[in-house]
């Protein structure tokens, strides 16, 4: 009767415990975490202090340790047994099996050492559909006794419960494992992708020595610009690209006109006036992942008061990324030599831009630009985006028309 | 969020673990590291206060196994205090309680181990 009484404990026990195994093996933890407390629960339904639990790599023909328990050795993860794939075969599907059951096995002889390492009193080879998963490995019980028949019952039960949970987490692992070598290349397409428009950059602006570089300071200018805005990070690149590529027109536009250094005629004003337009009509072929550039291009020399180019477009038309590229390109005219003129000192250029702020420049851009001006000369961003385009020997002078202007 | 906290003290060789809470998740393990790290500066005995645990599940077990486990190659003394009968009855059904000493609270135990030296 008492031992009736005592079985029936153990069955309510043993019940309670696959209740907890469950919860932990469909738990929102990460793969180790739900491992560990898997095997806790395991090794707490028989009262085993020692465990461990392995994943099968079937491309590489080894059991890894996942996970362990109570073992005097502390660096055992990611320890491997090798398993062949006719060595599986000889292995009982989700059933207990110790060294004895195995010890004809050539997986055990050749993993014996670790087999005594871990005190390995029970294996268990986890398969779901015939396919091998891993294994849990149990050590002696507490006290040393025998695991009883309706034990190996329950520990049947476990494997049929673990291999689920493993085969799941590797299927987690693979798509884990495929989604980091798809960012890679994605990483890798995109420095190529950059690479490729800086390249075209560099190609626009060599047709001029003057224009040398005015791209990429374009482009510098404009990331600064919407990074202080709160962009996000696609839309950061998306107007990195459209910087680099706002004069793509230029190409097509006679070299002549570009490095005239007396007055532009009529018609020579009217076909470097095209140059947005033909950048536009380029760019517009390109499937962009980022929105906008071909807009942000064909406008950037449109003004705030409607007397830009080439559609007269009007402030409320304007996007702020055309108005970022205006400001951007406009200042770097100034602050560069022309074939026509030379540079303007800083402060003039400053004076310059806070003159045309709200008929062609946005005032809200306006302010955003100097006020990372403001920052960058304080040492408040860490890598400064503009400054380091700016030559002036004066630098104090910068910065206290910076500090007046910033707002 | 685990509803466990584990308290300690220890005077000499004698170390007290006060658990609280819910024994039944990977947050109570802290109860086996703590016994393994006591053990390990020389603890000659320990001492479970169980009055404020409310529930032990498997992963309960599992941490007390361990615990006992680590005071056996120790060669410690590893006591149980003021259990429920419901935790002593799991206790006895998987064979912890023939390696543990159990009283019925602290000051027995602590006497017991002063009179044993």
């Amino acid at each position: 009767m008492a031992d009736r009484k005592l079985d029936l404990k153990r069955l309510m026990f043993s019940m309670a415990s696959l209740a907890d195994l469950g919860e932990e093996a469909t738990s929102s933890k990460d793969l180790s975490s739900k491992m560990r407390a898997a095997l806790y629960v395991i090794t707490g339904m028989f009262s085993v202090p020692s465990a461990a639990l392995f994943l099968y790599h079937p491309q590489r023909h080894y059991l890894e340790l996942l996970v362990d328990k109570g073992q005097r050795d502390k660096a055992l993860q990611g320890i491997t047994m090798p398993i062949l794939s006719e060595q599986i075969k000889r292995l009982r599907p989700n059933d207990p099996q110790t060294a004895r059951d195995l010890a004809g096995h050539a997986f055990y002889q050749r993993n014996r050492g670790l087999w005594t390492k871990l005190q390995i009193e029970m294996f268990l080879p986890l398969f779901v559909k015939g396919e091998f998963v891993g294994a849990v490995a149990l050590g002696r019980k507490l006290g040393g006794a025998p695991f009883r028949a309706a034990e190996k019952d329950v520990l049947r039960i476990v494997a049929h419960q673990m291999a689920i949970t493993l085969h799941n987490a590797r299927l987690f692992l693979d798509l884990a494992e495929k989604a980091a070598e798809n960012k890679k290349l994605y990483t890798r397409m995109q420095r190529i992708y950059h690479d490729t428009v800086e390249a075209f950059a560099a190609a626009i602006d060599a047709k001029d020595e003057y224009t040398k570089e005015h791209s990429y300071r374009v482009a510098s200018y404009a990331v600064a610009i919407a990074r202080e805005l709160g962009w996000k990070k696609q839309d950061i690149e998306g107007i990195y690209i459209a910087g680099l590529l706002h004069d793509i027109g230029k190409i097509i536009v006679d070299v002549k006109v570009i490095k005239k250094t007396e007055t532009l005629s009529a018609p020579e004003i009217c076909e470097i006036r095209k140059h947005p337009q033909i950048s536009y009509d380029i760019l517009s072929k390109i499937k962009f992942p980022w929105k906008d550039i071909g807009k942000f291009v064909l406008h950037h020399h449109e003004r705030l008061d409607g007397t830009g180019y080439p559609n007269c477009l009007k402030e409320a038309e304007l996007s702020d990324g055309v108005k970022i590229l205006a400001l951007v390109d406009a200042f770097d005219a100034m602050t560069s030599n022309r074939p026509y003129r030379d540079k303007l000192p800083l402060e003039k250029a400053f004076q310059e831009v806070m003159r045309c702020k709200g008929t062609q420049f946005d005032s809200k851009i306006t302010n955003t630009f100097f006020r990372i001006l403001h920052k960058e000369l304080n040492g408040e961003i860490k890598e400064p985006q503009i400054l380091p385009h700016l030559q002036e020997t004066d630098m104090r002078n910068i910065k206290a028309l910076a500090s007046g202007l910033a707002m | 969020m685990s509803n466990f906290s584990l308290s300690s003290r220890s005077a000499r060789d004698v170390a007290v673990l006060m658990p609280k809470g819910y024994i039944n998740d990977m947050g109570a393990v802290s109860l086996e590291r703590t016994s393994e790290q006591m053990l390990g500066k020389g603890m000659n005995s320990l001492i479970v206060n169980f009055s404020n645990v409310q529930y032990i599940n498997t992963i309960g077990v599992s941490i007390f196994t361990g615990m006992v486990q680590k005071t056996l190659e120790h060669r410690s003394v590893l006591c149980f205090t003021n259990m429920k009968k419901a935790h002593r009855d799991v206790f006895e059904m998987m064979g912890l309680i023939k390696h543990v000493m159990v009283f019925a609270d602290e000051d027995d135990a602590l006497a017991f181990l002063k009179r044993k030296g």
